[in-house]
């Protein structure tokens, strides 16, 4: 396979001159995620939200892991069926229905992944959340969000900038100890 | 064909790159910001308990690689196992783990697995399922018992390698059932070293040697460091004898005697050259010596017809050593004496090993440092068995044979005719989990799983069991299937009902129907085992065996070898990298540097200089060598360690269809040896004939990562005089460190008093950069090394790989020094005759990244890439990196490593399955050297904070490296506190630190120095 590996001496360049860093993620799926983006329509908002009509659920019910782990996780299908499988959904059945599809396939379901930090730096996601982080600080008002297609404006994880803003706490805003602001925390 | 690596398969030549640069600039940036491609996160269907995503699960099993069956805890991640360490609860090898067990992680995820049954059809092999493969073998079976009234009825034959008990003993009940013959191979073997402890003692086994309990030790050419029946368990014994005591007054003493130094032999103090195959003649000389005129016992008689004398005219060494030798053997307390083992078989090998045993009977060590019980966890099946086999194979009488762990196509020398003999076979069938040489001849392949993903069990030593567990589901890109399964289900074809459907449940069974009942109920039991990854056997020390008369006759002579007699010996000895070749498709292996030549990749004849500069031959001179059973090609390497009569071949090279990694590189060394059985052992003779060594008039490059073997008088790896310890002079070696130490002040180093050098002196000049000048109060990480246990055994150098996802970059990168290797072990010469007995002393000294607290690497980097950080340690920010190599270049130890290419993009899948994901994969143009295991520190920090903000513990952190050493040698911590144990290592007054006296680096890496018997040289060597 021929490759130019120019490429990666030239991305280096403009990281140097300080070039804005477009992170590949958000921006529609492919085929079979449909008009939403999504393999499924999956409204964060009614699950996560308090208003009426939403389940007020923890985050950390479906994202089990963020609280001990480098990985905040993703629920298992099994997970949404457990519930799923007696709440057949008011607006939508027809994406509920879905779920059942990829449990009776034994399959995962695709989803497009949404929030991602480079493979050369690590997020300990424990670190933070025990912390005293609020996961929307992060990610935003998921809990009021439909279909997430894009990342909230709250985030910025493909700049550093954004990471070092809150570990080095510069304006005083944070309520947390300043964190490390070590190369090494994050990139080894 | 090994792969090229040298014209890269996305090599760009310039003019392409200026007109990509001139038409493409722009676009490809972002390409290269944005990959554009649509992430996908799958979750689990149904999550599994024991798995938290980013977290790893870690489960204990037995190690497969060989049948030493050391302990082993795989790491996986997401159901997928990414790295193996050594299970410190296993009596054999308590923690430590050898290259090979690594390496064994390549064979899971190995690209020339096969796929799935394979079966010939037209001549062609297609993949078929495993109903129709498993009713092809039964019908197969069935055909040739039962044949057709106008055909002869002809035989089934199983040819296996080595396999726990429980995997043999279904093979036995397998072959009982379908009326066939079973014999095994193992390329490696320690067949004389058993028959020798049956003719002496009865005890039809390896004897257990308790090197540790030794005070002085002599090993007659048995490589026990690297290639020997358990080399971890060995490796452990001998490091805590021959080390010196925290006291520092007791050292184990080791004299080698053999032709050749192998790795275990560049650990002697002492070596006695001695000729090969005089193993016996010098053993009975000092068994003679020691027990006098009045020795009683079965073996008296033969004693009287030795003495040092006939000892010393044998081996080709003064009087003088051999009953010197004797004297001290005899005195000390505690001795131990090792026979030549699996190293090189000559034609009286078994004698050699009876000697060594009668020597140890008559000094008094058999049941203080060696053992007979009854319990052979080794490899020891022989070549006399299959030599018997293959006339039946070639006579056409054999209608089915089954080939499972062994890989005798290769492992034969060619005049044996294994292969032609293979061929009349009518049903030829493999077990092989990947393609080797002999199911490449075969009908039918009925893939084993590896052992990650199967059940098995072993028995280490007496009195323990262990047990082999799965660690993972079967990697999903190799349909295969444990072959106990596939016997079982094989069996229900031909119509005899097992009683069980799987190997699992008969090897629980089998359990079950052993458990005594005395550590409480099975279950509990097999639980218990399965975590701790051994429990107890009813098996149990038979008592101190008994020395008995011999009942076969023996001759202790030196053997005659074929070949003219102005010939030099040849020895072919297995290699600690490859073993019998059975490694050699793992490039972890590959690029390993063999710890005794520093060459990768290719094959090498080891001559000693004297003897080549008689020929004119040099270094790297391709060289014609020629025995009587055939002839090969390979280039040379002076090698003083070496008699100046003797030249050397290892095993594993000259694969041709094993895989990508071991076809076409270096030669196979039995393609020059007789297909001969050693008598009565019956194993294959390695050391049986004279060569005739010529020129070819061609040379190459070696392939060596070694830069000198010579320290040239700088005290990078300096040791001390045991008696000098506790004095205040040893700390400099030579008188050339004066002048040396002129040079200081040169090329900005401002040479600071020794006393600011210290540990304690820290935070440093180098470390108060922008805004780490404030105090640090954290840990600040260092390293010991002790150089007076390291043996060079290099498994510290693959655990780094397997760790931090080190790429392997080929022969031809090698040769333009581009090896990306993390660590490597540095090995000098100081003191090596192969002339005559004498005092030894060759220095290993692992290099990795020494961390500098002043150091050169960080100021000249532009973009602040590599810097300090307030915890002390020297790290490399990658994605900062823009390859200017700067630092590369100012490194004084030479232990960062350049990424010139994409190396981990030539990974093929799924050996990628392999990658630790808690490391970043580099991509290419980009520097990374040793991080201190940061991932490793991360985790234990990490953890801490989760255990309510503690303290991280003194221990917690375990590099890779310190983790796999054998030896022990390596401790890592927080040397700023007084109490860790690191800092109590760097008390020791033989502390010092590579070239910091120099260049004032102030390395955060300490080193113990080594200690000698004989005074030390002064440099001038």
């Amino acid at each position: 396979m021929k490759r130019n590996w120019l490429i990666g001496g030239l991305s280096m360049v403009v990281v140097l001159a300080g070039a804005a860093f477009v992170q590949g993620g958000g921006g529609g799926g492919a085929e079979g995620d449909g008009e939403v983006g999504q393999p499924i329509a999956f409204p964060h908002d009614k699950h996560a939200g308090s208003e009426a009509g939403q389940a007020n659920m923890d985050c950390q019910f479906c994202h089990y892991s963020a609280e001990r782990s480098v990985d905040a996780g993703i629920p298992p299908v099994s997970a949404c069926w457990g519930c799923h499988q007696v709440i057949p959904g008011s607006e939508h059945p027809e994406e509920v229905a879905k779920i059942q599809e990829y449990v009776e396939r034994g399959e995962p379901i695709p989803w497009v992944r949404i929030y991602k930090i480079s493979d050369h730096a690590h997020f300990p996601h424990m670190r933070h959340v025990n912390a005293g982080l609020e996961c929307q600080q992060c990610h935003g008002e998921v809990q009021t969000m439909g279909v997430l297609t894009e990342p909230d404006d709250a985030w910025g994880g493909a700049n550093m900038g954004w990471c070092i803003d809150c570990h080095r706490d510069v304006e005083g805003t944070s309520a947390f100890e300043q964190a490390s602001t070590d190369c090494a925390v994050c990139h080894y | 064909m090994a792969k090229d690596l040298g014209e890269r398969a996305d090599g760009i030549r310039r003019r392409d790159f200026l007109k990509a640069v001139g038409v493409s600039g722009a676009g490809a940036t972002i390409a290269g910001c944005s990959t554009g491609e649509v992430e996908r996160l799958l979750p689990y269907v149904v999550a599994p308990e024991e798995i938290t995503p980013g977290v790893a699960t870690w489960y204990s099993t037995v190690c497969g690689g060989c049948a030493s069956g050391c302990g082993m805890w795989v790491r996986t991640r997401e159901g997928r196992a990414v790295h193996v360490e050594g299970n410190p609860d296993h009596p054999v090898s308590q923690g430590g783990l050898c290259s090979k067990g690594h390496a064994t992680l390549q064979h899971l995820y190995n690209p020339d697995r096969y796929h799935g049954p394979m079966i010939r059809e037209g001549g062609v092999m297609r993949q078929g399922t495993w109903d129709e493969g498993e009713r092809l073998l039964a019908a197969s079976i069935n055909g040739a018992l039962n044949p057709l009234p106008d055909q002869p009825a002809r035989g089934v034959l199983f040819i296996g390698g080595y396999m726990g008990p429980t995997s043999s003993a279904l093979v036995d009940e397998f072959m009982l059932a379908v009326g066939g013959d079973r014999v095994d191979f193992d390329a490696v073997s320690d067949a004389p070293l058993k028959e020798a402890a049956r003719i002496a003692y009865g005890v039809n086994a390896v004897p257990r040697y308790d090197i540790g309990a030794a005070n002085l030790l002599l090993s007659f050419g048995n490589d026990f460091i690297e290639t020997g029946t358990s080399p971890v368990a060995h490796s452990k014994g001998f490091a805590s004898m021959s080390a010196v005591d925290e006291a520092g007054g007791e050292k184990g003493r080791f004299v080698y005697l053999g032709p050749r130094l192998s790795l275990t032999g560049l650990n002697a103090d002492e070596w006695i050259p001695i000729r090969p195959g005089s193993e016996a003649a010098v053993a009975l000389g000092m068994a003679s010596a020691i027990a006098g005129p009045d020795a009683a016992g079965p073996y008296a008689n033969l004693l009287q017809a030795y003495n040092p004398a006939s000892a010393a005219a044998a081996a080709g060494v003064s009087v003088e050593a051999i009953e010197e030798l004797a004297g001290r053997f005899a005195l000390e307390p505690s001795s131990l004496a090792m026979g030549p083992g699996p190293g090189a078989h000559h034609r009286n090998a078994t004698a050699a090993n009876l000697a060594v045993m009668i020597l140890n009977h008559v000094a008094g060590n058999v049941g203080t440092t060696v053992f007979y019980e009854g319990v052979s966890p080794a490899a020891t099946a022989s070549y006399s068995d299959i030599e018997s086999v293959i006339d039946a194979m070639a006579s056409g009488d054999i209608g089915v044979v089954i080939v499972h762990g062994t890989n005798p196509a290769y492992s034969l020398p060619s005049t044996s005719g294994f292969v032609e003999a293979f061929e009349q076979v009518q049903y030829k069938v493999s077990f092989a989990s990947a393609m080797d040489e002999t199911s490449a001849l075969c009908d039918l392949v009925l893939p084993d799983s590896h052992f990650f993903e199967s059940w098995g069990d072993s028995t280490p030593r007496a009195g323990a069991l262990a047990i082999q567990q799965p660690v993972m589901q079967q990697v999903s890109t190799f349909d295969s299937r444990p072959s106990g399964d596939t016997m079982l289900a094989v069996l229900g074809h031909l119509g005899s009902e097992p009683e069980v459907g799987t190997f699992y449940e008969y090897l629980r069974a089998r359990h079950e129907t052993a458990h005594d009942g005395s550590s409480g109920d099975f279950e509990t039991y097999w639980h218990q085992t399965l975590r701790v990854g051994v429990g107890e056997s009813g098996a149990t020390d038979e008592g101190a065996a008994q020395l008995r008369a011999p009942d076969t006759a023996l001759s202790f002579d030196t053997p005659l070898l074929d070949g003219s007699d102005d010939g030099l010996t040849l020895l072919v000895h297995p290699s600690g990298r490859f073993g019998g070749g059975e490694f050699s498709n793992s490039p972890w292996m590959q690029e390993l540097p063999d710890p005794v030549s520093k060459i990768t990749w290719h094959s090498w004849l080891e001559v000693n200089p004297h003897t080549a500069e008689e020929r004119g031959i040099r270094n790297g001179d391709i060289v014609s060598v020629s025995s009587p059973h055939g002839s090969l090609e390979v280039p040379v390497w002076l090698y003083p360690g070496i008699r100046e009569d003797t030249v050397a071949l290892a095993m594993g090279g000259g694969h041709t269809g094993m895989g990508r990694y071991a076809d076409g590189n270096g030669v196979n060394a039995l393609g020059l040896l007789p297909a001969e059985a050693e008598q009565p052992s019956g194993a294959l003779v390695t050391l049986a004939t004279k060569v005739v060594v010529e020129p070819t008039g061609q040379s190459r490059r070696i392939a060596t990562v070694e830069g000198s073997d010579d320290q040239h008088d700088r005290p990078i790896a300096p040791a001390v005089q045991l008696a000098l310890l506790g004095e205040e002079e040893h700390e400099v070696e030579g008188e050339h460190h004066e002048e040396l130490r002129e040079l200081q002040g040169v090329g900005g180093f401002v040479p600071v008093p020794a006393e600011e050098g210290a540990p304690s002196a820290f935070p440093l000049p180098g470390a108060q950069h922008g805004e780490y000048a404030d105090a640090h109060d954290g840990p600040r990480w260092a390293m010991a090394i002790d150089l007076d246990k390291c043996t060079g055994c290099s498994a510290c150098v693959t655990a780094c790989q397997s760790e931090n996802n080190v790429p392997w970059v080929g022969e031809n990168q090698v040769l333009m020094g581009r090896e990306m290797s993390w660590m490597r072990i540095e090995r000098y010469y100081e003191h090596v005759d192969a002339t005559q007995a004498d005092d030894l002393d060759v220095r290993f000294l692992p290099m990795l990244c020494q961390h500098c607290g002043n150091a050169p690497c960080e100021p000249v980097c532009p973009v602040f890439a590599t810097y300090h950080t307030p915890e002390g340690v020297n790290a490399q920010i990658y994605n900062r990196c823009v390859g200017t190599r700067y630092c590369a270049n100012n490194c004084p130890y030479k232990v960062r490593v350049f990424n010139w290419y994409r190396y981990t993009d030539d990974v093929p899948e799924p050996l990628n399955w392999q990658w630790n994901p808690d490391v970043t994969v580099r991509d290419n143009g980009v520097m990374e050297k040793c991080s201190f295991c940061m991932q490793r520190i991360r985790d234990a920090e990490n953890r801490a904070a989760l255990e309510g903000g503690r303290d991280v513990r003194d221990g917690e952190i375990v590099t890779a490296c310190q983790q796999s050493c054998p030896a022990e040698c390596i401790v890592f911590g927080n040397i700023r506190d007084p109490q860790s144990r690191v800092s109590e290592v760097v008390a020791s007054e033989r502390t010092y630190r590579v070239l910091d006296e120099l260049i004032n680096t102030q390395p955060a890496v300490n080193y113990l120095k080594k200690v000698t018997f004989h005074e030390v040289s002064s440099g001038e060597h």
